[in-house]
């Protein structure tokens, strides 16, 4: 007889009947063992919710810097091999060539970086200085929040103007805004012209700070360890949507080992950096991050899951006389099987509710304490009430396909 | 022309006990029609619970053929057995085997559960059992609250209430007195006046006069049938 869809309902009903009656007879014990389960959710949403929130964290830093993107620096690169040199060249000329004769370059920002003490008014603070372009803003993706970024008049004239940081302003001048205010770097005398809107941190740095100066401010102001009057620390590539990034790279690569003239293939006094490497690098290590968390987290769900099966097991004993009665009385072997699949299920199900509820707030105080938010949502949510149930079923089914097999009248004479 | 409901064929059965074997059934034969009342009696051991469990559909036997209802119970699989219990089978049980914290009325339900009846229906069935029972004024309470006649009574109705064709009682008034053990021989004997079939095992001879016909069982065998010639009827 096939049973209707009411049939089906009415059933689980029963069950659920019979279930919360067996559970409420013991209720210390049914309440540990719910505990097991709770605890068990409770680590796995929470550690899906660091891991991934931990992973759009990592890919918003990125997207910080500028989507389509090259970073070109003078150092040897560890990963071309063995180096001799302490230390490569960067010169403007080498950016002016590299604009010039690299596709698919929409801009570049040549860059000095500097360590500078910074006063306004009675207050202090120290900061890494970043001497840019007028096109910084575009290529790294910064824009100014308040005020205005530097200009290319400003570059020209090598004025004594810096755009802040979020933090430098809060550090210098408290809550105000502080543009058009005064202060000095380095003993010199500069003015205010922006803010910098707020990038927030990622990899545990302050994004926000910092300042940017013209690159010529920067030079004629502040000391540097640069060998030559055209040197640079850094310089930033935009591309334009759609270019090969790696391809770009080995040009970029080819056109500097030649104007170097570098011939060892194992030698690299520069390195190249581009976003497309930050992303599969960084993607790769919150992955793992995260692959281990869960695991970790997924353990004392098993121990959880052991704790739902060894009292199924105890309670298919406890009930053996039942379960001949039930026989008897015309109960098939699914109907001895549902019923102790539904009585895990509803351990499972109110110790992975409790343990979601518990991981939401939890991440909730996490994402006020930590730098990144832990993310917890509808995906997160329905994964763990599945899982929980998953739980039951994995766990709860021997117990329930035990019972289902008993003899009818062995069960019916057990003590 | 009717055939029996019950049609046991040289029914064997055996249990390995390590390296023993204990015969607890040695080739029964016997045939119940429909509508009969039939007592079985024999000393302990004998094998009366044996053979109830193999009619019951509880147990398989190691040996022979069983009919239930005309059908050969050896090719039924556990879901057809399962049927077979809770359509034409109804027990009655020494030890009632009523489930605890659980009231009257909902125990007497549980067969129509598997049954597939719904729920109104099923609420609506098994208290009028109960109150035909005389239960009508106890149909929320739970076992432990009801006395041993009450229990055994309840236990009656839930037998009863799929309308088996066939009632079996192994020693049902064994744990009552015998004001209370009449009582319940009363019912049966009311019940099978309309109509069902009922097989009742017992040590004593008093209860077994309240039956039609009287099988005597010793060492896995039936060495005695006879029609009940005394027979007692209740008040
Ligand atoms: N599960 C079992 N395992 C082993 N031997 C059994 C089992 N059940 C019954 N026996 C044996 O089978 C024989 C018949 O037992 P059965 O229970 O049928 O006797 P009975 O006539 O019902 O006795 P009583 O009047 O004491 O209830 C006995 O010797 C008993 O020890
Ligand atoms: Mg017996």
């Amino acid at each position: 007889m096939k049973r209707s869809l009411f049939g089906r309902l009415d059933a689980g009903a029963i069950n659920v009947g019979i279930a919360l009656t067996a559970l409420r007879t013991n209720l210390m014990r049914s309440i540990l063992t719910t505990l097991g389960v709770m605890i068990g959710v409770f680590a796995v949403t929470l550690a899906v919710a660091v891991g991934s929130g931990a992973q759009v964290s990592v890919m918003d830093s990125i997207n910080a810097l500028g989507s389509n993107m090259a970073i070109v620096f003078p150092q040897p690169d560890a990963e071309g091999g063995r180096s001799s040199f302490d230390r490569g060249r960067l010169t403007l000329r080498d950016a002016r060539a590299i604009e010039r004769s690299i596709p698919g370059v929409s801009a570049i920002a040549p860059q000095l970086r500097a360590s500078v003490q910074m006063v306004a008014g009675g207050r202090r603070a120290s900061t890494t200085a970043i001497g840019a372009t007028s096109g910084f803003g575009a290529v790294a993706g910064v824009g100014a929040e308040s005020g205005r970024f530097i200009s290319e008049a400003d570059v020209r004239s090598g004025a004594r103007v810096a755009v802040l940081g979020p933090t430098v302003a809060r550090k210098l001048f408290g809550t105000f805004d502080p543009v058009g205010e005064a202060f000095r770097i380095d003993r010199v005398p500069f003015t205010v012209i922006g803010v910098l809107e707020t990038k927030g941190s990622s990899f545990g740095n302050d994004n926000d700070d910092t300042i940017v100066v013209p690159i010529t401010a920067a030079r004629a102001r502040f000391s540097n360890s640069l060998p030559g009057p055209d040197d640079l620390h850094v310089l930033y590539v935009g591309f334009d949507d759609g270019t090969d990034l790696e391809e770009s790279k080995r040009e970029m690569t080819r056109l500097m080992r030649e104007r170097y003239s570098v011939e060892r293939r194992d030698v690299q006094p520069f390195t190249i950096r581009t976003t497309a490497e930050f992303i599969e690098e960084s993607s790769q290590v919150t992955a793992i991050f995260q692959s281990v968390l869960v695991a970790i987290a997924s353990i004392s769900l098993l121990v959880g899951g052991i704790g739902i099966m060894n009292i199924m097991l105890v309670s298919v004993t406890e009930r053996t006389r039942e379960i001949g009665l039930r026989m008897a009385l015309g109960a098939k072997r699914r109907d001895i099987r549902n019923q102790f699949l539904v009585e895990a299920a509803i351990l499972c199900v109110i110790g992975g509710a409790i343990g979601i509820v518990l991981a939401f707030a939890a991440a909730a105080a996490f994402s006020v304490y930590a730098d990144f938010p832990a993310q917890v949502g509808a995906g997160v949510a329905t994964g763990a009430i599945v899982f929980s149930a998953v739980i039951g079923i994995l766990f709860g089914g021997y117990p329930a396909l035990r019972a289902s097999r008993l003899s009818p009248i062995e069960a019916l004479r057990s003590e | 022309m009717t055939r029996p409901l019950v049609e046991a064929r040289d029914l064997a059965k055996d249990y390995r006990m390590g390296e023993e074997t204990v015969h607890a059934l040695r080739g029964v034969s016997c045939t119940v029609e429909s509508g009969e009342f039939v007592a079985i009696m024999g000393a302990s051991g004998s094998g009366k619970s044996t053979f109830m469990n193999m009619v019951g559909c509880l147990d398989v036997p190691s040996g022979g053929a069983l009919l239930v209802d005309g059908v050969e119970t050896g090719a039924m699989d556990s879901d057809a057995l399962a049927e077979l219990r809770n359509r034409t089978i109804g027990f009655v049980f020494q030890q009632f085997n009523l489930l605890a914290r659980t009231s009257a009325l909902d125990n007497v339900a549980v067969p129509l559960i598997y049954a597939g009846v719904r729920p109104g229906e099923r609420q609506a069935r098994a208290r009028a059992k109960l109150e035909a029972m005389g239960l009508g004024d106890r149909l929320d309470h739970s076992p432990a609250k009801l006395s041993g006649g009450q229990q055994q009574r309840v236990a009656i109705a839930r037998a009863l209430v799929t309308e088996p064709k066939i009632l079996l009682a192994d020693e049902p008034t064994g744990a009552l007195d015998s004001a209370t053990s009449d009582e319940i021989m009363r019912i049966f004997q009311q019940r099978n006046d309309e109509g069902i079939t009922i097989v009742l095992v017992t040590h004593e001879a008093d209860i077994a006069r309240y039956a039609r016909r009287r099988i005597l069982f010793r060492d896995g065998r039936i060495i005695d049938d006879e029609l009940v010639s005394d027979r007692l009827i209740a008040v």
